[in-house]
């Protein structure tokens, strides 16, 4: 417990303190008035004398976390303290924006929030209306912004409080989002939003229904017949955000559904159990002896539903829509740890805890604290008890629920970290939420990460490429907050496998992350035996050596002549004269000169920055001239640039990712050359094996991200700035044709591979005859996956400018209607 | 909406620096560790808040063996670094446990704050603060033989910081951390 323990040492990032992390002085300060309650008695004035409308935020901002506290008693005490208080003007205003608040930023809360709202009508009606007022406002603004996410929470608030509305309740607002999610799927084929809409509506029913099931039952059974059809209609980009890769060849046995599609199979299910719903929380239901409460609650006031008005025109919003495809981590296991895909619980109970993840990204402890009490949010006996061994699963008798909360909690957090094209957040936010959690609760959630990373390992061959190096990624840095103990024990057969095999290739790729966080000898020291040969001499040497050292390189003396004079800071033309020898040289060895010269020299400036990044920088900072003039010289020079720097730092490829960037930054490379070089030079050389490194993915990925980023922000500006809009538009175009260009260029180098038409591949079957069909098919299946990654990024960046068009036409048509008026007018 | 949220946010400033403003004084971080503890809750930002468009991060606990790889490789998570600056040792010129990390942009740095501020780095819980930017200067330790303030008075005894004595070999480095590695068996996979 070390560790956390120290947590008292640090303070959170930040220092505004954080919910749930460790604690401060000044923590322990604010949390002054809590300290007087637990003294409790003789201190109770105290508490009497903080303003009630403090209390009630206060007590509604920790509604549900101790799982101590009966529900119906939390919430009765919140909701009297609130009516008895009701002529603190203060305190009427702030909490009916609390509530709504509330409902947006821990959604984990809002069916008790609803509960304090049910309760409070029984003395104060008003609030009702008050908080209707201002929700069904909130609905329509958040549907104009298109922030659909919010929509849903704000309609699952409503959903909530059904039992104290008029008539059909919140469903015609339901039949009317369908109404216009037709409208807009029978418009066109590519559309987005009306699948939106159907999720939403599906997504809010369930919690309409646990407010009175036979009232509702004959509504819901209507609007599920409706939307049968469009919730089944797959999306445009479907087959691409699959999280698992199939083999040209095969048909994919299990194709993951969409989570639309999915609730609609559950949810008619639920139709026909007539809605048991047993996981959803009713905190407004009040035991037996409290019968008078009951009564009262079941004779609250009903309100009339204030109309809502969808918007006539409903943008897709800040963050491209794309299916939810459900991703599981732990779907093929003997006992049930998660609920299963058939239920309505796998669907609600993730869509809850991903709308936390991903409204809470500025407080991560927050965030892992409200995974880790997941099953304070549920009702009762939905989950197992925490921390319940794996093993132990198997012996819960039947009635009883075998699902793990810490699994349910960590498959939603893989499910965001997994998601395709691109999850919310920066990818370290999910690690950092699965180390807190973990920190939080390292007896539970330790184990089923354990778990988590066995399927992925398992399953590496088939999962898509891009999330397999996501896993890479994650795994290193999470261990690396953990003192990097993992079982290596358990993969031990494997580092006798082939380098091309996916496992041997993350085992590599894992070793390699790893060092980059800490050091070789630290690293291997945390090894099995077996595991250790992984880590050579060479990566254990913080400085790579210089191969001019040595006389028996060609050009050695060259070599160490332009070190000197690079150390020395001499000018230029010091150096030329030796640049000019060296394409003698070349000449008179039937090499080409201008490769020779460019290997020699940038070899050198490595080697004069060896000591540090800083080092290397200031080096091409003085010689940049130089540098850029060799890129521009010849398209076997350009790639040699290349060549040298992955060749001087392979021990360390990290180092060499990093400064291949800045010659991406300082011009000095264009993206192409770096694709080109891995593509087509690098796999050439290594008859494909490069496709394997997880280093060569990274750079060619990280490459196309600075590309697409690029685009996107010149086509964003392009749509806004108006007074340079010619020349914005000029380069908006190059932009564009220059990425295309470059996927076009990949996609002719990858389909060689994927098909084992390259040359370098035919070829082979001249060395192994046994090894060569296997060496073939592990090399035609990389290939594979890397055209699928880089396929998806050209659709989705397709599907951008798309968008991005569509936009900017609305844009111009409103201009024009504007400027028509003005015209009128005047 | 409401400013203020329901949860704390991880990305403000921290109260060091509030408080140094407040005072007036210049924007010197050695000795932040100590004032952090006011017990204060750092004041709304003023008018002209020098912070609004940070893109650095002073970034501080870290080991003096950490290197600047190192740091490249974990703050890239966030975005594109765009300068490193190691804090060094006024007179020897060597790492002395902080470093300024400067990002393209405003929202890459508070990302750093919310995702990487209090995490691990070469196995140290390091700190992250918003910074107005960096100024010659600053790469210095203020203390008084040349390191950062907190490590002249500091009483416990902290290998990675300099706790054996300055002439530390990797040797010690490595046990440094392998001891470490005992104590905690915080969260482990298993």
């Amino acid at each position: 417990m070390a560790d956390y323990d120290r947590g008292d040492r640090f303070r959170p990032g930040g220092g505004g303190g954080g919910g749930g992390g460790g604690y401060s002085k000044k923590r322990r300060y604010q949390r002054d008035d809590d300290d007087y309650d637990r003294r409790g008695g003789f201190k109770n004035r105290r508490i009497d004398s903080t303003p009630p409308h403090q209390r009630v935020r206060r007590q509604l901002l920790t509604i549900a976390e101790n799982p101590i506290r009966a529900w119906h008693e939390e919430v009765a005490s919140i909701a009297n303290l609130f009516t008895d208080n009701w002529d603190d003007e203060l305190l009427r205003r702030n909490f009916v924006d609390l509530v709504m608040q509330l409902s947006l930023e821990q959604p984990l809360k809002t069916p008790f929030l609803a509960a304090v709202v049910l309760v409070a009508n029984t003395n104060q009606p008003e609030v009702v209306d008050m908080l209707l007022a201002k929700l069904t406002a909130g609905i329509e603004a958040k549907m104009a912004e298109g922030e659909w996410r919010d929509v849903k929470l704000y309609l699952k608030l409503l959903a909530c409080l059904s039992s104290a509305l008029e008539g059909d309740g919140i469903f015609p607002v339901l039949e009317e989002l369908f109404n216009r999610a037709a409208e807009l799927q029978t418009a066109s084929s590519d559309d987005t939003i009306g699948t939106e809409l159907v999720k939403i509506i599906l997504l809010t029913l369930p919690y309409i229904m646990v407010t009175d099931r036979t009232k509702w039952a004959p509504k819901a059974a209507a609007l599920m017949d409706n939307t049968e059809v469009l919730a089944s209609e797959p999306h445009a980009l479907q087959t691409l955000i699959e999280p698992y890769h199939t083999e040209a060849t095969e048909e994919n046995p299990n194709p993951s559904a969409s989570l639309t599609k999915l609730l609609q199979t559950q949810l008619q299910a639920e139709t026909v159990a007539g809605w048991p719903l047993s996981f959803l929380p009713e905190p407004w239901k009040f035991p037996v002896e409290e019968l008078e409460q009951q009564t009262k609650l079941d004779n609250a006031s009903k309100h009339a539903l204030p109309t809502i008005t969808i918007p006539s025109n409903l943008p897709a919003g800040p963050r491209p829509l794309f299916p939810d495809v459900y991703f599981s981590v732990y779907s093929d296991q003997e006992v049930e740890s998660v609920p299963s895909e058939s239920t309505a619980a796998s669907s609600l109970i993730r869509d809850a805890l991903t709308d936390t993840i991903g409204i809470l990204h500025f407080n991560r402890n927050v965030t892992a604290r409200h995974l880790v009490d997941l099953d304070c949010y549920f009702a009762p006996r939905t989950f197992a008890a925490r921390a319940t061994p794996f093993d132990r699963l198997r012996d819960i008798e039947p009635p009883k629920s075998t699902w793990k909360p810490e699994d349910v909690a960590v498959d939603a957090v893989f499910s965001q970290l997994f998601q395709l094209p691109t999850p919310e957040h920066k990818l370290v936010y999910y690690h950092a939420v699965l180390t807190e959690a973990c920190k939080l609760a390292p007896a539970a959630i330790a184990p089923s990460l354990g778990r988590a990373i066995r399927y992925l390992y398992r399953n590496i061959v088939r999962l898509d490429l891009e999330l397999g190096n996501r896993f890479l990624d994650w795994f290193a840095h999470h261990l690396s907050n953990f003192g990097f103990t993992w079982k290596w024990t358990e993969w031990v057969d494997d580092v006798a496998l082939t380098d091309l095999h996916p496992q041997k290739a993350f085992i590599k790729g894992a070793i390699d992350k790893e060092i980059r966080l800490s050091f070789a000898q630290r690293i291997k020291n945390t090894l099995p035996e077996p595991y250790k040969n992984l880590i050579d001499a060479e990566m254990e040497e913080e400085v790579p050596e210089f191969k001019f050292k040595s006389d028996d390189t060609p050009f050695a003396a060259e070599g160490r002549e332009i070190a000197i004079l690079l150390r020395k800071k001499a000018a230029d033309d010091e150096i030329q004269p030796i640049i000019e020898r060296i394409h003698a040289l070349a000449l008179d060895n039937n090499l080409d000169p201008l490769v020779a010269s460019t290997d020699v020299f940038v070899t050198s400036v490595l080697h004069v920055g060896s000591k540090s990044l800083s080092h290397v920088l200031a080096a091409i900072e003085r010689t940049k001239d130089r540098l850029t003039d060799a890129g521009a010289a010849s398209d076997a020079a350009r790639s040699q640039i290349i060549s040298a720097v992955m060749t001087f730092w392979s021990a360390h490829p990290g180092v060499a990712l990093c400064i291949i960037e800045k010659l991406l930054n300082y011009s000095i490379l264009v993206p192409s050359a770096v694709i080109n070089w891995a593509l087509v030079t690098e796999a050439g050389a290594t008859r494909g094996a490069a496709l394997s490194r997880a280093h060569v993915y990274e750079l060619v990925f990280t490459t196309v991200i600075k590309v697409t980023n690029r685009v996107r922000q010149v086509v964003r500006r392009s749509g806004t700035a108006d007074d340079a809009m010619v020349d914005d538009a000029d380069a908006k175009d190059a932009e564009v044709a220059a990425m295309r260009d470059l996927f076009r260029a990949m996609e002719d180098a990858l389909v060689s591979w994927a098909e084992g038409s390259k040359d370098e591949l035919v070829e082979m079957e001249i060395d192994d005859g046994e090894g060569r069909s296997e060496r073939e098919a592990l090399i035609r299946r990389w290939g594979q996956q890397w055209l699928r990654v880089f396929r998806r990024r050209a659709a989705i960046e397709e599907a951008f400018l798309v968008e991005a068009a569509k936009e900017r036409r609305m844009l111009a048509e409103a201009e024009a209607e504007a400027g028509k008026e003005v015209a009128n007018g005047s | 909406m409401a400013a203020r949220t329901t949860v704390d946010r991880l990305d403000k400033p921290s109260a060091y620096f509030n408080s140094r403003k407040k005072r007036g004084g210049h924007h010197h971080r050695d000795r932040r560790d100590e004032d952090e503890d006011m017990g204060r809750q750092p004041e709304q930002p003023a008018e002209e808040d020098p912070l609004r468009d940070a893109t650095t991060l002073y970034v501080g606990n870290l080991s003096f063996y950490t290197t600047e790889e190192q740091v490249y490789e974990l703050f890239t998570k966030c975005g594109e670094i765009k300068r490193l600056i190691m804090g060094l040792d006024r007179f020897n010129k060597t790492p002395c446990g902080f470093c300024f990390v400067e990002y393209y942009t405003h929202q890459d740095a508070l990302d750093c704050m919310k995702y990487i501020g209090g995490t691990k780095l070469d196995e140290r819980i390091i700190r992250t603060d918003l910074d107005p930017g960096f100024e010659e200067g600053r790469q210095y330790g203020r203390g008084k033989s040349g390191g950062q303030v907190r490590d002249e008075y500091r009483e416990d005894f902290d290998e990675g910081r300099g706790g054996l004595g300055r002439a530390i070999q990797s040797e010690q480095r490595l046990k440094e951390v392998e001891r470490r590695d005992l104590e905690s068996d915080i969260g482990r996979l298993r």
